[in-house]
């Protein structure tokens, strides 16, 4: 369907096998998450001791958000999908700063905007270069027409670099692990199964286009592989329940970048099949976290223990997802890194290794989240239970399980999903396999490994607090905190220079303008280029009046008194009435008429409503004097500019206008009047915005005026 | 004709760029009133012929340029709206500042801005301050959980 | 000047029984400029401009205060406004739930029309109705906004 079909946009939407996988998860796991968040939420309000009419400025962004993202899973077009990728990171900014009164809540929600929005631009960049070069923005087309090159190459890279902005992948993951300021239900929707999908997404959605890079695919490896050993490292020691989650989400969409990076078509599928399996296990751990914090108070792993015996059910349920997610057997997760294995024994020996490394951080840290959360000695108070924020994890654990032994819907899903990145059918066969294969060795290894991380927990403190300091004193957020102080400086700095003296701003605009009219001017030739125009019939009453028009002009700007102003003004409104009923145009002068009326009664009531002008002291000082003369010559030289150029303009009327094809069609369109039925129906989209101005702008007057009472 | 309408449009921006160069904030406002009215004038002026209304056209009838209409009409509106807006805006000023005069207005910007930067040094000073102590915090916690598992 | 003598001791009479009398066949002659609207001058905006003026006239004659007391209705300016902004929208992206573009009105182009007398019925009319509306409701809040002088405002 057009959009805005003069900038060749396209409001295209298909359901296939990708965007079924995404917009599944943003559904469902949303609806769990939305009834977890209803007692979730009650409860944070209460904490926080704000109206439970707060959460109205929550629960409209989550909607929003799951639209956008359902959007975003069905979109055809690279601006559509720059517009969706744009709009959850909007909604997240409100999510994440929503305990606004926390300066720590709002720094990250202004980090994470600023990291996924700036380098959205980046994808919207590398849309334009493509559709300069193919002529299209549609992902379809582009596949079909791109070929390898430079530009391909550049445009690829840009993409992706805002797909794993999104994906919070190394070097711009340092948002996601801040976002975790947000409350609980937006990081079990946005951080596990939506916002940081996105970007996963969009690589999955343009994986031919990037396939057409070698340069790209190398990077994709790369970056996943860093991610996952990064994450994973950092994930390993955090005391924070949510701290450890989120960087195991790094490090887990780094396992999916990598899974794209290798592009085989194993992998495809394999990489879809994870983002289902990984999705539901996150959003179950994070919703545990939340539970946890609520029923204890506590949200440090250094402060609890022993919950298991005190919340049997929520202990199964995480336990589950817990083993899903380091991919033990009977779960879901157990077939995705199954898959993971397979497609990195097929790539090589560098890939294997890394994907056993990295199966065994997964199974140290959250070995350590669930372990140090349930069993052990008793530590925290539960003093709130809530069947609500349970219920949800029992769920997502009970698809885990389902999905552990019944493979075959999930494989298939995974199979389209894959199809529609690879462009091939895709082959996704999980099951359990009782032989020596590759993947069942790798997968004994990275169990053996991981358990012995997770009884050695010495060394991986040594490990990750050394990362961590690392990360710190060198990391990208300090580049991110370095730029931003630098951009407030210079905007500082420009606002010192520009807006504190607005007069010499707009002199600063005007002169230069008519500087480079007059250069313009001086360079195109002239010769019958200004037509003098004849005079005829009703032209000798309109003369007259515009010459009542210069004269009452002039009077005003000279004009001492206010009050004068504005009666010149309305005179100079009504005699250019006059001059458009004169020339046909009977709408134009009957809405002149009366909008200048309703512009005198306004003027002169604001008027009555300003303290009367002071006198000025200093009229006729040498200062006055000198400035006066400087605007006398700066409004001269923009009269002259706007002089040649309306001149100029109006000497050379176009050939033809489409009014030919408006007067035309009015009949048709049932209007007998061209006018009318231009502004209320071939342009009727303009007529909508511009009423939608009308309104805004009498809101802005009374948010002036009255601290936005309406009446 | 041509030559007429250039004129009075020159004149109509021309006076409206010296009066936005004004001290008064209520003369620029007017600088932009008269500046809008310059641009409608001007779309007005560029229909292609002048004739009757287009309305009930004919075939042999020799109508307006419609679509210069249409557009000034929208123009016209949102003018109206822009001005309204605007008028608040100086109504405002005059309440918080007692003063529609540029320059006073600039003084006194200045010396609020001068006030905001020593707070925001002083909120600075603090944030880092609380910050250390957290860091310090999380480490000792860290300390006691390596001496736990030792 | 009006509005000078709106704002004396003793607003001339003549403007007050105008005023008085002005709104109701203001909301006629709007009227008959929406149903005409397609075939002659003028349009949704342009009716809600004269209600407006016609309001206006009773702020001047009796000042803010009398106005609003006069005609009760004004109170809901902004809810007119609102509704207004929407059904003009709803009618201009109604379209798209048939799959046609915005702003493509019913009956389409050149099919015959329901008449009432001279009202053609379609849905531009409806959109004419909701920025008549929106406007009538606009230019009542700003003449609320800007009607009270210096030091009367309520608190």
């Amino acid at each position: 369907m057009p959009w805005a079909p003069s900038l060749d946009l396209h409001l295209s939407f298909r359901l296939d096998g990708l965007g079924a996988i995404y917009g599944l998860l943003a559904t469902g796991i949303g609806a769990l998450v939305f009834a977890y968040g209803t007692r979730y939420m009650t409860l944070h309000l209460e904490h926080e001791r704000r109206g439970a009419v707060e959460r109205w400025r929550f629960w409209p962004w989550m909607l929003l958000f799951a639209m956008a993202m359902v959007g975003l899973a069905t979109a055809q077009d690279l601006v559509l999908v720059f517009v969706f990728f744009d709009l959850t990171a909007v909604c997240s900014y409100y999510l994440i700063g929503f305990d606004r009164s926390d300066s720590k809540a709002r720094t990250s929600a202004v980090m994470a905007l600023l990291v996924t929005v700036v380098s959205a631009v980046a994808m919207l960049i590398g849309a334009v270069l493509l559709y300069a070069a193919y002529g299209t923005f549609a992902i379809p087309e582009l596949i079909e027409r791109v070929g390898p090159s430079e530009t391909t190459t550049v445009a690829a890279a840009l993409i992706a670099v805002a797909a794993l902005a999104k994906s919070a992948q190394v070097p711009l993951h340092f948002w996601l692990p801040r976002a975790m300021a947000a409350p609980t239900p937006v990081s079990a929707y946005l951080h596990s199964a939506a916002m940081v999908a996105a970007g996963v997404l969009v690589i999955g959605r343009v994986h031919r286009l990037l396939e057409r890079s070698e340069l790209v695919m190398t990077g994709l490896l790369v970056i996943g592989a860093l991610s996952i050993v990064v994450g994973g490292v950092l994930a390993l020691r955090r005391d924070r329940l949510k701290q450890v989650l989120a960087y195991s989400t790094i490090s887990q969409y780094g396992y999916m970048v990598l899974l794209y990076g290798m592009g085989s078509s194993t992998s495809n599928g394999a990489a879809a099949f994870y983002v289902m399996a990984h999705a539901v296990a996150k959003s179950a751990l994070f919703m545990t976290a939340g539970a946890v914090t609520m029923a204890t108070g506590e949200d440090r792993l250094s402060k609890l223990g022993g919950l298991g015996r005190r919340m049997p059910v929520l202990a199964v349920a995480s336990a589950v997802a817990a083993a899903s997610l380091a991919a033990l057997p009977l779960t879901i997760g157990f077939f995705k890194d199954e898959l993971f294995f397979a497609a990195a024994w097929e790539e090589g020996s560098v890939t294997t290794v890394l994907a056993v490394v990295a199966a065994a951080l997964t199974l140290a840290y959250i070995g350590r989240f669930w372990v140090t959360l349930f069993l052990g000695a008793e530590k925290g108070q539960v003093t709130e239970r809530s069947v609500v924020m349970v219920a949800p994890v029992a769920f997502l654990a009970a698809v885990t399980v389902v999905g552990g032994l019944v493979t075959e819907p999930f494989a298939r899903l995974a199979a389209s999903g894959g199809e529609v990145t690879a462009g091939r059918p895709v082959e996704v066969d999980p099951g359990y396999h009782l032989e020596l294969s590759p993947e069942n060795l790798m997968a004994i290894a990275a169990w053996t490994l991981g358990g012995l991380l997770l009884a050695a927990p010495r060394l991986t403190t040594v490990l990750s607090r050394t990362l961590a300091r690392a990360g710190d004193l060198f990391g990208p957020r300090r580049g991110y905190e370095a730029m931003l102080h630098g951009l407030d400086r210079a905007s500082a700095g420009v606002h010192g220079l520009e807006v504190r003296d607005l007069r010499s701003s707009i002199a600063a605009v005007l002169v230069p303008a008519g500087l480079l009219v007059g250069l313009a001017f001086a360079a195109t030739p002239t010769d019958g280029a200004f037509a003098l125009g004849h005079v005829s019939g009703a032209d000798w009453v309109i003369l007259p009046l515009l010459g009542l028009i210069t004269v009452v002009t002039l009077v005003i700007a000279r004009s001492r008194s206010r009050l004068a102003i504005a009666l010149a003004l309305s005179v100079v409104g009504f005699a250019l009435a006059a001059v458009y009923a004169l020339i046909g145009a009977p709408d134009v002068a009957l809405v002149a008429v009366m909008v200048e009326t309703m512009l005198a009664l306004v003027f002169v009531a604001a008027l009555a409503r300003l303290p009367q002008e002071e006198p000025d002291e200093d009229r006729g000082s040498v200062v006055r004097r000198k400035r006066r003369r400087r605007d006398v010559v700066a409004g001269s030289i923009a009269g002259l500019a706007a002089f040649v150029t309306v001149w100029g303009f109006l000497s050379k009327p176009a050939a033809e206008s489409v009014s030919d094809d408006h007067i035309r069609l009015a009949p048709e369109a049932h209007g007998g009047d061209v006018v009318t039925a231009i502004v209320a129906d071939f342009r009727g989209l303009d007529t909508l915005v511009e009423i939608t101005v009308l309104l805004v702008a009498v809101i802005g007057v009374a948010t002036l005026m009255r601290r936005g009472k309406t009446w | 004709m041509i030559i007429a309408f250039a004129l009075a449009t020159a004149v109509l921006f021309g006076s409206g760029a010296y009066l936005l160069l004004k001290r008064d904030l209520v003369r620029m406002v007017a600088g932009i009133m008269l500046i809008s009215q310059a641009a409608v004038l001007t779309i007005i002026a560029s229909s292609l012929n002048r004739g009757q209304a287009v309305i009930h056209v004919g075939p042999d009838d020799d109508p307006s340029d419609p679509l210069p209409q249409a557009l000034a009409l929208t123009a016209l509106v949102i003018g109206l709206a822009t001005v309204a807006l605007l008028l608040a805006m100086v109504h405002r000023v005059v309440v918080v500042f007692r003063t529609s005069e540029q320059d006073a207005l600039a003084a006194t910007e200045a010396e609020v801005e001068a006030r905001l930067e020593r707070k925001r040094q002083a909120d600075r000073e603090e944030v880092e301050g609380v910050e250390g102590a957290k860091e310090d915090d999380a480490e000792a916690i860290e300390h006691e959980e390596l001496g736990r598992v030792r | 000047m009006v509005r000078r003598s709106g704002r004396g001791a003793a607003p001339d009479s003549v403007v007050r029984v105008v005023a008085r009398m002005l709104p109701a066949p203001s909301v006629m002659v709007a009227a008959a400029l929406i149903v005409k609207g397609y075939a002659e001058v003028g349009d949704g905006f342009a009716a809600g401009v004269i209600v407006a003026l016609a309001v206006s006239l009773t702020y001047v004659a009796v000042g803010a205060d009398g106005a609003e007391a006069v005609l009760p209705v004004l109170r809901h300016a902004p809810k007119i406004a609102v509704t207004g902004l929407l059904l003009a929208l709803a009618s201009g992206f109604f379209p798209l739930v048939y799959g046609e573009e915005p702003v493509s009105h019913q009956p389409a182009p050149g099919e015959p029309l329901t008449k009432f007398g001279k009202l053609e019925l379609f849905t531009q009319l409806l959109m004419d109705i909701g920025v008549f509306l929106l406007v009538v409701g606009v230019l009542v809040m700003l003449l609320h906004q800007f009607g009270r002088l210096r030091g009367e405002e309520k608190s």
